[in-house]
């Protein structure tokens, strides 16, 4: 099958959007499908992957409440309608299709059979009523339409009408499978590690939340360590730690993707104390994956990921003391830990890109269906002459 | 004002307005296509679905008294589908040819069928067909979900378009019937979700 994917952002930058496209188009290669995958680059030396075909420099933009690194402009309207042409897909798969980027402007300029994934879950909605009549006529060119999650489907339902299938971000499960090798993370009984990843200056990551949980932590458990990964300037977040705090945690700044695996494999706990923003919590699968037991905030999308087992333990968002008291019971009872790991496990493998690939092959296979039945289509790539006729009756 | 100018703009308007009708028309003919192929890819699922269940109920692998109520409800869809064919004229036939009730009950006869032991035990036949009809059951009820719902989506654009005052006033639709969503339970059995 020859398939054409669309990632909106700077393909070198990295994000979860780009991740997902990588993924998937490695998957289908992997199998052996015909796949291109067009995208803004930011710097046009980088090594891409050769499946990667450039339409542009991607410029920082203010949209949507927050700076991304888009493309637009005729340049890439004729780079996108180029790479169409040439590509001859069976299906175009576009992510994130009402994005000022290029997968609006392959849907714009396509013919092929749509399929559309959508991964925020706070689309503004003032940009979108604005530009929804001019929107509207493209949008019904997609056949298909999958959200990541269930706010993604609650703001594809809210925004553009209609439904979207779910089908979740892929994880690598493998990648992240337990080896038992002791790091210098792996825990004791004295001291036992709580693992923290992310943006430690992002509020809504929620290191300020596990921070204030600490001191009823050490109280209990005076040798605990908190292992924080993620960039963000430490010095001013360790400055501001009571000295007790300041002392049990260890900051790594920005891991490789290798330490954030053993990290995982080897703490004790892995604490999501996240307090919003998160669509999907593909963090959470990767730490189960991985056999962390998880304790995380109970918001709408990690209480999803974690499913009706459910397959980690959940406290109120925002709520330190909550989270220490969950932590302290939870340290405390090894057995509890096993049980949640071995859930976790076996929840992860349904995120697994293995089946999650072959849950969207089926939809490329259901709209490749639909297409090839469809009574031909009117030229709509005409242009402005081939439309300047009346339509003859019957036709219309 | 001269005449010429006037003339001038009334063409003009007239061209507008000419385009936009013919604009307004093959996008709705688009959709209209749209949908056409949404139904004939949920019943080429469907037909599929049954044809798989029959496929498994007829294997073997299965006890008799599970196998008959398989076989029973799969070719009663695939009566209904040979019966009523969709490609004479897929909207015509206004409410899916009434086949919601014969889809519905081949996907509850699945459900109460396919229960955590029968399904852990066809799947641990992987050298014989059990594991491989119900897999080709698994994978085809799930296109059937896919299509579905990607038609109703289809259907609710055209009902759409079709209430704009452009669309009614000039019959933009021409004699294309309404096309309706198709609802049944298509709902895969828990057992094999997992």
């Amino acid at each position: 099958m020859r398939i054409g994917l669309v990632c909106p952002y700077a393909f070198d930058v990295p994000g979860g959007v780009q991740f997902h496209v990588r993924d998937l188009a490695e998957f289908f290669t992997a199998q052996g499908h015909d796949v291109s995958v067009l995208a803004p680059v930011d710097d046009g030396g980088a090594s891409l992957p050769a499946y990667v075909t450039s339409c542009g420099r991607a410029v920082p933009v203010r949209y949507n409440g927050s700076v991304a690194r888009l493309t637009f402009g005729p340049v890439t309207s004729s780079r996108v309608s180029r790479w169409l042409e040439e590509g001859d897909f069976d299906v175009l798969h576009l992510h994130e299709p009402v994005t000022p980027s290029a997968s609006l402007m392959a849907l714009w300029a396509s013919s092929e059979p749509v399929v559309a994934t959508f991964h925020t879950s706070n689309i503004r909605s003032r940009a979108m009523h604005a530009a929804n009549p001019l929107l509207r006529p493209s949008t019904e060119k997609i056949r298909a339409r999958i959200a990541v999650s269930e706010e993604a489907r609650q703001t594809v339902r809210r925004h553009l009408g209609g439904d979207a299938y779910i089908i979740p971000n892929g994880v690598d499960t493998h990648r992240f499978a337990p080896d038992g090798a002791v790091t210098r993370w792996t825990g004791t009984p004295e001291r036992p590690t709580l693992a923290f990843l992310g943006r430690i200056d992002e509020p809504r990551k929620g290191l300020d939340v596990v921070v204030a949980a600490m001191p009823a932590v050490l109280d209990a458990l005076p040798g605990a360590r908190l292992v924080v990964a993620g960039p963000g300037d430490v010095d001013e977040i360790a400055e501001s730690l009571d000295p007790r705090v300041r002392a049990a945690a260890e900051f790594l700044g920005a891991v490789s993707e290798d330490d954030k695996v053993a990290l995982l494999r080897s703490a004790d706990l892995y604490v999501a104390p996240h307090t919003g923003g998160e669509s999907f919590g593909i963090v959470l699968v990767e730490a189960m994956s991985a056999g962390a037991p998880v304790l995380a905030s109970d918001l709408e999308a990690f209480v999803a990921v974690l499913g009706s087992g459910p397959a980690g333990r959940t406290f109120p968002v925002g709520d330190s003391a909550a989270l220490a008291r969950a932590v302290v019971e939870l340290v405390g009872d090894p057995g509890e830990r096993q049980r949640l790991s071995d859930l976790g496990l076996r929840r992860a493998r349904s995120f697994d890109w293995g089946v999650v690939a072959e849950r969207v092959m089926a939809v490329y296979e259901t709209v490749i269906e639909g297409a090839d039945s469809s009574p031909v289509e009117p030229a709509l790539r005409a242009g402005l002459l081939g439309r300047l006729r009346w339509p003859m009756r019957g036709e219309a | 004002m001269d005449i010429l100018q006037i003339a001038t703009t009334v063409a003009l308007v007239l061209l507008a307005v000419a385009w936009y009708l013919s604009y307004s028309a093959s996008r709705l003919d688009r959709l209209h296509a749209k949908v056409e192929g949404a139904v004939s890819a949920l019943d080429a699922q469907l037909v599929r679905r049954a044809e798989a269940t029959l496929e498994l109920a007829t294997s073997g692998a299965l006890d008799p008294a599970t196998s008959l109520l398989l076989a029973d409800a799969a070719s009663e869809a695939l009566e209904r589908h040979t019966h009523q064919p969709l490609s004479h004229d897929p909207l015509e036939g206004q409410t899916f040819a009434g086949r919601e009730d014969t889809e519905t009950n081949l996907t509850e006869v699945l459900r109460a069928v396919l229960q955590e032991d029968t399904v852990a035990a066809l799947r641990a036949d992987v050298e014989g067909v059990g594991a491989d009809g119900l897999s080709r059951v698994e994978a085809s009820a799930l296109r059937v979900q896919l299509a579905r719902r990607f038609h109703n989506d289809a259907v609710r654009e055209v009902r759409r378009v079709r209430t704009k005052w452009v669309v009614r006033l000039f019959r933009l639709a021409g004699h294309a019937a309404l096309p309706h969503r198709v609802d049944f339970d298509d709902d895969l059995p828990p057992a094999v979700v997992d």
